[in-house]
């Protein structure tokens, strides 16, 4: 049904976009050809990592007009410069699947949109496009894990295929990303497809025949990994020819340990581990005139952004052009840090979306970085601090299906398998995007059929399904809770009846550890788990899980369990976090495995098997109920000290009465006794 | 001892030392945007680090792409890009004025003038010269036809300080019959209803003005006509898609013909109403040899897509918002929300309707339509910062055709204004202010000559010679602006040189009042960040 214009030889052998990987990919399903050589072992060469918190640096110093005409010793400066900094932003992703309406069977493809926002946002989803480019890489690989090489993930869920106008081919993520301006990096948001900066030459002015000045800002530097990326692409160029010298590198001195060093110790931005490509329409970005670097940390901000211009149309014409293509449109996935402005311009752009795809779920992570949550003491600060949460909960939550907050204060103490460092966004964003990658998968699940059941996988459902699941029944709450196991631990285990339940940690913050609500409802992700010594299967999965849950004394009124038997891949920039009790293929063990204290990344981890799993239940009422408690007594007591700062943000009184309703309407549906008095009522 | 309770981080400059903090930032930013103005200007070429490039010689675009962290920078900037976003240009200029206003104030303080006395001054001239506008601008009568000459010299006037001449002409023509193509006697022009669009393809000079509409999609069928003419145009805003319920459910068959039938009852909705359009064509294009294209807001899935192609009928899917509203003002009809009461009343038609392609991108044009109230301008060139900025100047073009209309009435360019206005503040204003506020108005006249200096300098002449010939044929009587070949004086009216009034008293009325607030700053305290050094 999908037009499919990739059938043909590319031009030239060349590809550009996507993930080469991908490429390979499309170019085994689409000519039914034995995998050339061409990218076979590109992922150990390509990737990188980064972190590291944001890191001004001048994109272009446009002026820099010291004004001699200084009094006094005193020189004035007017400092006129782009600034890189990577305050970022937003994302929408737009994923398409082949999810099929059961009925239906056979129609094209659907559709699932995924907006991410901020900085955290950003990282994080250049994280997960990785890891699923990664799993396509596997999937290729010739001497790999069997494992990988099912194809029961259908990457056009969230990929589209094109070409450029010069007829090259391009695989890229359905995604719309909107950060500032200056937050790219190295990457050009106009021509992001091509990693080489090739630009200069087409800067022939055709439109002026007067006076030209130009001004240079100093190109950025590429690391390690992208110039591997860009060597990559220009042999891939050279080499169609002969395929076969893909293992030949010009400077082979170059190896992936220094790759992997390189984004251990500095990544400014989210660009310089990104390895995916992207469409042009992906990368927005935002003007933002003359406002400081780091004051984009409250609501104010972002309403001002929006309404001074037209970004909110431009975003939503760009959101259209990818479902302009989708037959069927599964969800949008929004990802956002709620933690300063861009809250607003989510909502502005939520808004949109909500009026424009009515029956279209949304499913929203709002994300923050543990350094969100370092911040000024004075009383001033934390009191529109406090008030920010409460209006960006309150705003998002009303423009979703579904809505996961995430984003704990520290996550060295997540786990003793892993070694994060909380002040490198690098690797805060490996941890969630690696949950949410793994929360998502079920909607990218290829079923064979309504009755046929695979062998690599169970439990594939559909956005919609999902958050039907989640937050329509029972209490009908929205406001979920994201847990995460990473790595898992084996299915058997003497002393433990239910390792992997007990293993799961919760991601998201301010919740009641211990959840003793019987109408919860829960979706529960596990891939490739180890059962002994070997990969346990789907069936052994779902068993455990029902023998674990028969043994629970508090048990979820439902679960959704999907089971992969295939674990998560862990790409090159990812970064190296893991403890040395990690194993080759994410196996715990006891003691540690080699000595020395550096963690493990990616050349020692090839896989970890993870879990995932979405809760509603009332734990997260302390969640919504403090951000009530702020709305009240700043926003609404009598005297209270936010009732400006809210009318500067743009809400009035009643807005924020009408808020405050919906709070303690969602408040009170988690209360333990709410559900079941109405349950008696029902039976009455 | 008077005691201070202050952030003991914060920086305070006071006295002098604020004012002159706020006297070098306005210059700094005049001479920024100086090099830029006019017909000679310098264009300038931004390169980012990751090596995109943006080409301008807008003042609004460039003061939008710097990131000045000058807080008395910020403030003149804002004031300049408040203008452009209340009369689409002069931002350059408000610039220039501010900075010459201050500089000329800088003058006379530093000769021990309080900075009170001058902005008294500012004030009077400000009235008298808004006085003079008055008088001083050609009076446009637009009607129902208006004059179409004296707009094209509107819009060639700007074009011309953007792009090179030939493209500025050809410009010309395009921006005007644009507009006059979405006027509506009696209401208020919305340059939303013509459309910009644009394609990587060709070269500038391809740019061209359809009138009808050019939308960036096709259909998604296969079996779909490419091209077809006389075609009934319906616009809607339905869903085509089949939706899953909100309650989950499961079905249950035990043969295939049970499921087939499940199936159809699912989808059999949207089927109704792909049928009623169905019905609708055939009502409509039973006899004739004409064509149907359904253009839908929302989407239209797969099977709905089939029906329709089986039918013949064109249907594209997710169109924007405003071309819902375009479409209905260029093809006639009338946008429908539902399929219900569907009459051929509701249908728009349109000559010509046929599908670009350019890589994986396709373009459908609408075109030869019945009565065009919308139209779409169609920007080519051969790469994203051509297009960019001709894009940009397009805008400024519409605008100025825009403002003219609204105004009725124009201002002489190339000076003619500024050195009159000058004029007029120095022998007849002046001479009535009582004492010292004299002053003021004196610096206020000069200031306004930074117009044509600036244009003199661009062009390579000496300033001097050019203000003072200028003045001196002013006072002869003559209204004279400066030609920036020769640096002689000419007659703007006669060269068809002409501003926007609307511009000109925006540019008047701010200037003077950001002036003064600046002038009158004698502290400023800062907490944060060391102003003396560039973060």
């Amino acid at each position: 049904m999908v037009c499919n214009r990739l059938v043909g030889q590319p031009i030239n052998g060349r590809i550009i976009g996507g993930c080469r990987r991908a490429w390979s990919y499309l170019q085994k399903k689409e000519k039914e050809k034995p995998l050339s050589i061409i990218n076979a072992n590109i992922y150990k060469e390509d990737i990188v990592d980064k972190h590291q918190a944001p890191n001004p640096s001048p994109l272009y110093r446009l002026y820099h007009v010291p004004l001699e005409r200084s009094i006094g010793g005193f020189r004035p400066i007017l400092h006129i410069a782009e600034h890189l900094h990577r305050k970022l932003s937003f994302q929408t992703d737009i994923a398409e699947s082949d999810e099929r309406i059961e009925a239906l069977e056979a129609l094209g493809v659907l559709l699932l949109v995924d907006l991410e926002a901020c900085c955290t946002a950003v990282y994080l989803k250049c994280v997960t496009l990785y890891l699923k480019d990664e799993l396509l890489g596997l999937a290729e690989e010739p001497q790999g894990d069997p494992i990988f090489r099912s194809s029961w993930l259908d990457m056009d869920v969230l990929y589209r295929s094109g070409e450029t106008p010069q007829g090259i081919l391009t695989y890229c993520p359905r995604l719309i990303s909107v950060g500032y301006q200056g937050t790219l990096g190295s990457l050009s948001s106009s021509d992001p497809l091509s990693y080489r900066t090739s630009q200069s030459d087409q800067s022939g002015i055709f439109t002026w025949s007067g006076n030209v000045t130009r001004h240079m800002a100093e190109p950025h530097k590429k690391n390690l990994f992208l110039q591997s990326l860009c060597e990559d692409e220009n042999s891939n160029m050279d080499s169609t020819d002969h395929p076969f010298h893909e293992n030949f590198h010009p400077q082979g001195q170059v190896s992936d340990k220094d790759r992997v060093e390189c984004l251990q110790s500095g990544v400014n931005c989210w660009t310089d581990f990104c390895k995916v490509q992207y469409h042009p329409r992906s990368l927005y970005e935002l003007h933002r005139s003359w406002t400081d670097d780091q004051k984009m940390d409250h609501y104010g901000n972002g309403v001002d952004v929006l309404s001074h211009s037209l970004h909110g149309e431009e975003m939503y014409e760009r959101l259209r052009f990818f479902v302009e293509e989708c037959d069927h449109i599964q969800g949008i996935q929004f990802i956002v840090d709620d933690s300063g402005g861009f809250s607003a311009i989510a909502t502005g752009f939520l808004d949109d979306i909500v009026d424009e795809y009515v029956n279209t779920p949304v499913l929203l992570y709002a994300v923050r970085s543990p350094c969100a949550y370092v911040g000024g003491k004075s009383q001033k600060e934390s009191f529109s601090r406090a008030l920010h949460d409460a209006i960006s909960f309150g705003r998002l939550s009303s423009h979703s299906k579904l809505m996961v907050p995430v984003g704990l204060p520290t996550l060295s103490k997540l786990s003793s398998a892993l070694l994060i460092e909380d002040q490198k966004l690098f690797h805060s964003s490996a941890i969630y995007a690696s949950a949410i990658h793994c929360a998502s998968l079920p909607f990218r699940m290829k079923s064979p059929g309504p009755t046929a059941e695979s062998v690599y996988t169970s439990g594939a459902t559909d956005m919609s399904g999902m958050v039907q699941f989640l937050a329509g029944q029972g209490r009908q709450n929205m406001i979920n809770i994201l847990d995460l196991a990473m790595p898992v631990p084996p299915l058997t285990d003497q002393t433990n009846p239910s390792p992997i339940l007990q293993s799961l940690c919760s991601l998201t913050p301010e919740i009641v550890e211990h959840d003793d609500d019987l109408h919860a409802t829960e979706a529960l992700n596990i891939y490739g788990s180890f059962s002994g010594g070997r990969r346990a299967t789907v069936g052994e999965i779902e068993q455990h899980i029902n023998d674990a849950y028969q043994n629970e004394l508090r048990r979820p009124q439902f679960c959704h369990l999907s089971a992969a038997s295939c674990p998560l891949p862990i790409p090159l920039p990812f970064p190296s976090i893991f403890s040395r009790r990690v194993g080759r293929r994410g196996e715990l063990s006891e003691c540690s495995l080699i000595s020395g204290d550096q963690p493990r990344g990616s050349l020692d981890v090839e896989s970890v098997p993870m879990a995932a799993r979405l809760r509603s239940t009332s734990a997260v009422k302390p969640f919504i109920e403090r951000r009530l408690w702020s709305l009240r007594r700043y926003g609404l007591e009598r005297g209270a000290p936010g009732v400006e700062l809210l009318r500067s943000w743009g809400f009035g009184r009643e807005d924020v009465e009408d808020m405050e309703e919906a709070l303690a309407a969602s408040v009170a549906k988690l209360d333990p006794q709410a559900y079941a008095s109405e349950e008696d009522l029902d039976s009455e | 001892m008077s005691l201070r309770v202050l952030n003991p981080n914060a920086e305070v400059l006071n006295k002098s030392a604020a004012l002159h903090m706020n006297i070098n930032a306005a210059k700094g930013l005049q001479d920024v945007l100086k090099t830029n103005l006019g017909p000679k200007g310098t264009i300038k070429m931004l390169v980012g680090g990751a090596g995109d490039i943006k080409l301008t010689k807008d003042g609004n675009t460039l003061l939008k792409e710097m990131q000045i962290q000058n807080p008395t920078a910020i403030m003149i900037a804002r004031t300049a890009v408040a203008q452009d976003d209340t009369s689409g240009d002069g931002t350059t200029s408000t610039v220039l004025f501010i900075g010459e206003l201050m500089k000329q104030s800088e003058r006379y303080i530093d000769e021990g003038m309080h900075p009170r006395v001058l902005v008294d001054g500012f004030e009077i001239a400000k009235r008298a010269t808004l006085e003079f506008i008055e008088k001083f601008k050609t009076p446009v009568v637009m009607g129902e036809t208006p004059d179409k000459e004296i707009l094209k010299m509107v819009a060639r006037t700007t074009l011309r300080t953007k792009l090179y001449e030939a493209l500025a002409d050809q410009l010309t023509d395009i921006v005007v019959n644009a507009v006059l193509c979405i006027r509506k006697p009696d209401d208020p022009i919305d340059l939303f209803m013509v459309e910009i669009m644009h394609m990587r393809h060709k070269f500038d000079v391809d740019t061209h003005l359809v009138e009808g509409l050019v939308l960036d999609h096709g259909s998604r069928h296969p079996d779909m006509k490419r091209r077809a003419e006389n075609c009934y145009i319906l616009t809607c805003n339905a869903s085509l898609e089949y939706e899953k319920s909100e309650i989950n459910a499961g079905f249950f068959y035990s043969n295939a013909e049970q499921r087939e039938k499940m199936v159809a009852a699912e989808r059999r909705q949207v089927d109704e109403r792909v049928k009623k359009i169905i019905e609708l064509k055939e009502k409509v294009c039973s006899s004739s040899d004409s064509n149907f294209v359904v253009i839908n807001q929302k989407g239209i899935d797969p099977p709905s897509l089939d029906l329709l192609a089986r039918t013949g009928i064109i249907a594209l899917r997710r169109a924007k918002r405003r071309n819902m509203e375009r479409l209905v003002l260029a093809c006639g009809g009338e946008a429908v929300n539902s399929f219900d009461n569907l009459t051929p009343d509701c249908l728009g038609w349109a000559g010509l309707v046929y599908e670009h392609v350019l890589g994986e991108e396709k373009y459908t044009f609408v075109e030869n339509v019945k009565n065009p109230h919308s139209c779409t301008i169609l920007i080519k060139g051969p790469n994203d910062h051509t297009i960019a900025q001709i894009k940009d100047a397009v805008r400024d073009g519409l605008r100025s055709v825009k403002n003219t209309l609204d105004d009725e009435a124009v201002i002489l360019g190339a000076g003619a204004f500024e050195v009159a206005a000058r004029q007029h503040l120095v022998n007849n204003v002046k001479k009535s202010v009582q004492g010292r506020a004299q002053v003021g108005v004196e610096a206020f006249a000069d200031a306004l000559l930074v117009i044509p200096k600036t244009l003199a300098e661009n062009s390579g002449l000496d300033t001097q010679d050019v203000i003072i010939s200028l003045t001196t044929e002013h006072d002869r009587g003559n209204i004279v602006g400066l030609n920036h070949h020769t640096g002689e004086p000419i007659d703007p009216q006669m060269e068809g040189i002409f501003d926007n009034y609307s511009v000109k008293r925006q540019i008047i009325n701010s200037g003077p009042v950001i002036a003064s607030q600046l002038l009158l700053v004698d502290e400023v305290i800062r907490a944060g960040r060391n102003m003396r050094k560039p973060s």
